[in-house]
């Protein structure tokens, strides 16, 4: 309130550069000026009085004692960190999807898809096709197995197809020999 | 964190090394025609339930087909393959 009153007490035109001259903020000229001017204006010279007793409390530094700023900065890094934590939970658990396995399946997850292209040449359903449960997979996968198991059939009758080999070979022989002969004579 | 880039390079590496082998196991029963592959599983059923000395018999006649010259075991197939589409068609 009483603030107020001086401020009204103040020339208009002159609080501005009063302020400044508070401060030492304007050139020479300006400050002449002012000088000038409050050697004649009690009302501004007043002004510029309550200035000087009021702003130094106001910008007065507080001292505040070495404990304070060591505690002050012990609080300030805990604080810190808690919130760093509460904020960053999941990047903890996620750490080692990111550090290797991001890579890794997507390494298998590409290998896969063109394995699946290249060898089902585009037709997916082989690729995804299994082997029936009927036959395990150690048959399956061994070649030579498989191979036992799709001639089986005729291992059965092996022995009479090779009976059967030779005697068409024996006729074969004996067809042959009379050629042989025929062209001999002839 | 060098550990894990290990790990990340490790498995890069291999797994699709083992991912191919995987798949590639059963590239035999693939390709495979479905016939084929109904006649392998009518004959793996088969021979489940055969007397031991049967198996034993089968075992020998396929090492002794094993060891007869290519052109025979070609032979003997085609003649084979003959005879089953001559009965089919009776």
């Amino acid at each position: 309130m009483k603030h107020a009153m001086l401020l009204d007490n103040a020339c208009k035109n002159y609080e501005e550069d009063l302020v400044l001259y508070y401060y030492g903020e304007n050139n020479g000229a300006e400050r002449r000026r002012v000088e000038q001017h409050l050697s004649t204006c009690h009302g501004c010279k007043s002004f510029v009085d309550d200035l000087n007793r009021v702003l130094p409390p106001m910008a007065e530094q507080q001292k505040m004692p070495q404990a304070f700023w060591d505690n002050y900065y012990r609080e300030t890094v805990a604080k810190l960190e808690e919130q760093n934590e509460r904020k960053n939970w999941w990047r903890t658990w996620l750490t080692p999807v990111r550090g290797w396995m991001v890579p890794a399946f997507g390494t298998v997850a590409g290998t896969v898809l063109v394995v699946g292209l290249l060898f089902g040449k585009g037709d997916l359903s082989s690729f995804v096709e299994r082997p029936s449960r009927k036959v395990p997979q150690e048959i399956i996968a061994d070649s030579n197995q498989l191979e036992f198991f799709r001639t089986m059939d005729m291992l059965e009758s092996l022995d009479k197809l090779e009976q059967q080999d030779g005697t068409k070979s024996e006729l074969q022989n004996t067809h042959s020999s009379r050629v042989r002969l025929y062209k001999g004579v002839a | 964190m060098k550990t894990r880039i290990a790990l990340a390079l490790v498995f890069g590496l291999f797994l699709p090394l083992l991912a191919e082998q995987a798949i590639g196991a059963d590239d035999n029963w693939r390709n495979l025609s479905p016939r084929e592959k109904d006649r392998v599983q009518r004959n793996y059923q088969r021979w489940k339930g055969l007397p031991p000395q049967d198996k034993e018999h089968l075992r020998e006649e396929w090492n002794r087909y094993q060891r007869l010259p290519r052109e025979q075991q070609d032979r003997l197939k085609q003649r084979y393959n003959d005879q089953r589409r001559d009965r089919r068609e009776d």
